[in-house]
């Protein structure tokens, strides 16, 4: 039997990450990932198998440490990139919540992701992502010691970043 | 009709290139991202006249391995045959014409059509049809009716493989020329082969093929549409004091530093710049034992530089951020597809491996920090191109410090390139692909004439 309240209390932390980078409150998004968090979108071989050893494959992103992210956030709040810039607007629909398992190493949980990102000069484009998260308590609070997301779409429609997936 | 089709009528695809060498002025019509016609016209003249890269054979490494790819609109596929030569066949059953190979990769002894089960071996000969006595007369069955149809040429240098639709081409190193010494350079450094590292990347970009294959050897770009890039990076290394190869190398795009470009003939290009922090690369650590293998020029060109080429019309080979395997196909006059890999020494130690694989996707991916505002810009260039009234997009700069033939560099290496220039940031090579496009264009045309 799944632990119910656990359940609703990631799924509204979900809600609430999801919330964050749709109010591009980036600064804040942040702070929810700890100080060694992981950040990964695997790509697809050419057989269109994830890919599954970041060390000897290539992924869409494989960020190791908060600083990669910072410097994600840094880029597309710069002005300096076209591409960020107008910066696309997002919502974020966060589904399909499960808690796989809650360990000494944190809470494992699953979500369905889906992102429209809209901006005038590209108009919309939708990215679905299944979600692996672990989850670690800490001072009282969850914090994101990794995040993986299988993309959908492995044929990509212009570009993408971490707020649009 | 507009202004582009009436010149276009008078003075055939001459009239797209403003090319006055006298007068220092190299101009394109900037109809020539967006007229459908030329698309038209660029397929049959270009794409499906001549060598187009097809795979790296590492992609077909095995017996029976295949790779489905395009010549131009054509679909094609590229298959490892069991004596160990590779074959390419349109990729259309012989019978009614049904695409045959339809994933990507893949390893089969025979292939068999998805739609009536009509059977080929890799030599592209049709061994069974279904239901065939019941179907015609013995003596009216001739199964060789159904082959399938090979393309007129197949070659590969230093594993790149072409092919070509046409067979009136010249052979596959005339048609690649200087840029030979180019791939060597890439290649030659590692100890064995080189591999195709797993994991892929596909992107479509709104905008004319030609915008995108622009910037390639457009370094220009680089210090305005990527010192964001830069920015993030040292910002990201700083905070964690990163030393080593897990370092990037932002020096080529944060000031001036030692470069050099060539226009290689044929449409190819190349340009490399002075690393300004070559212990950066997974390659430095290698130095050593390269430097028994290769004079102290060919270590300079391995070691302290950056290279870069494009091979006309679809290939992108570079060693910059990482090392990097491009191609790219029009969909449409303003739609293409681009297709990349990173390619990498066999054998090479895991972490400089992961170090090769990080400042890939920090670069060129399409979720990287680099590739979507390459994006970005080519896209907006093509919107751009529509302003018929301004008609030209200018290529002519570092026209005053254009050299004939070879630089000292491509002395060095023993490459002689049509041209020659003391900066990756001038667009003489771009007049290269440019007259190139011209010959090829006008060539055709001819040949329609009869």
């Amino acid at each position: 039997m799944a632990d119910l309240a656990l359940t609703a209390a990631v799924t509204e932390f979900l809600y609430r990450e999801a919330r964050l980078l749709d109010s591009r409150q980036f600064g804040a998004w942040l702070d929810l990932f700890c100080e060694d968090a992981i950040f990964w979108v695997p790509a697809v071989g050419m057989d269109r198998a994830y890919t599954s050893e970041p060390e000897t494959s290539l992924n869409f992103m494989y960020i190791v440490g908060r600083a990669g992210l910072e410097a994600r956030v840094f880029r597309v709040e710069s002005g300096g990139s076209l591409a960020s810039n107008p910066l696309p607007y997002t919502r974020h629909l966060v589904t399909n919540v499960t808690v796989d398992s809650d360990g000494p190493e944190g809470i494992a949980a699953f979500a369905n992701t889906q992102v429209v990102a809209f901006c005038e000069p590209r108009g919309q484009q939708i990215l679905n992502g299944s979600c692996e998260y672990l989850l670690r308590r800490q001072d009282k609070r969850f914090r994101i010691a990794s995040k993986k997301v299988l993309l959908l779409e492995y044929v990509i429609d212009g570009y993408f970043d971490f707020f649009t997936v | 009709m507009n202004a582009t089709t009436t010149l276009s009528n008078r003075r055939g695809f001459a009239g797209y290139i403003d090319d006055r060498p006298a007068d220092r002025v190299f101009r394109v019509d900037r109809a020539i991202y967006n007229d459908p016609n030329i698309l038209e016209a660029e397929y049959r003249n270009i794409f499906e006249a001549n060598w187009v890269f097809l795979c790296h054979e590492a992609h077909v490494r095995n017996p029976g391995d295949y790779f489905a790819t395009h010549i131009g609109r054509q679909p094609v596929f590229v298959v490892r045959k069991p004596d160990g030569t590779l074959a390419c066949y349109l990729n259309a059953c012989g019978h009614r014409g049904a695409t045959l190979v339809t994933k990507r990769v893949g390893n089969a002894k025979e292939f068999i059509c998805p739609y009536h089960g009509f059977c080929f071996d890799t030599a592209g000969k049709c061994t069974a049809a279904s239901a065939a006595k019941t179907g015609w007369s013995e003596q009216h069955l001739d199964l060789a009716e159904f082959d399938l149809t090979p393309i007129a040429r197949i070659d590969s240098y230093r594993e790149l493989v072409f092919g070509s639709l046409s067979g009136a081409v010249p052979s596959l190193r005339e048609h690649l020329g200087a840029a030979t010494a180019l791939i060597d350079i890439f290649v030659a450094p590692a100890p064995q082969e080189l591999e195709i590292v797993a994991g892929f990347s596909i992107y479509e970009t709104r905008c004319n093929w030609k915008i995108m294959h622009e910037n390639g050897p457009d370094a220009y770009h680089a210090p305005v549409v990527h010192n964001n890039f830069a920015q993030a990076v040292s910002y990201r290394e700083k905070r964690e004091a990163r030393a080593g190869v897990t370092r990037t190398d932002t020096g080529r795009l944060t000031g001036r530093i030692e470069s050099a470009s060539y226009d290689l003939g044929n449409g190819h290009t190349a340009f490399w710049h002075k690393r300004r922090d070559p212990e950066a690369f997974p390659i430095y650590a290698q130095r050593d034992e390269l430097s028994k293998r290769f004079t102290p020029g060919q270590m300079e060109w391995i070691i302290g530089r950056g290279r870069h080429m494009t091979i006309f019309p679809n290939l992108l080979l570079n060693d910059l951020a990482s090392t990097h395997l491009r191609t790219y196909r029009p969909l449409g006059v303003d739609r293409m597809e681009t297709v990349i890999w990173c390619i990498a020494p066999v054998g090479e130690p895991k972490d400089m491996r992961a170090a090769r694989l990080r400042k890939f996707e920090d670069f060129f991916l399409p979720s990287g920090m680099a590739t979507p505002d390459d994006v970005a810009v080519a896209e907006s260039a093509h919107k751009a191109s529509f302003a018929f009234d301004s008609k030209w997009t200018n290529m002519g700069r570092g026209m005053d410090f254009k050299i004939d033939g070879p630089d000292a560099a491509a002395r060095e290496l023993g490459f002689t390139p049509q041209a020659s220039s003391n900066s990756w940031d001038h667009e003489i090579a771009m007049q290269g692909v440019y007259r190139r496009w011209r010959e090829m264009m006008e060539r055709g045309e001819e040949r329609l004439r009869g």
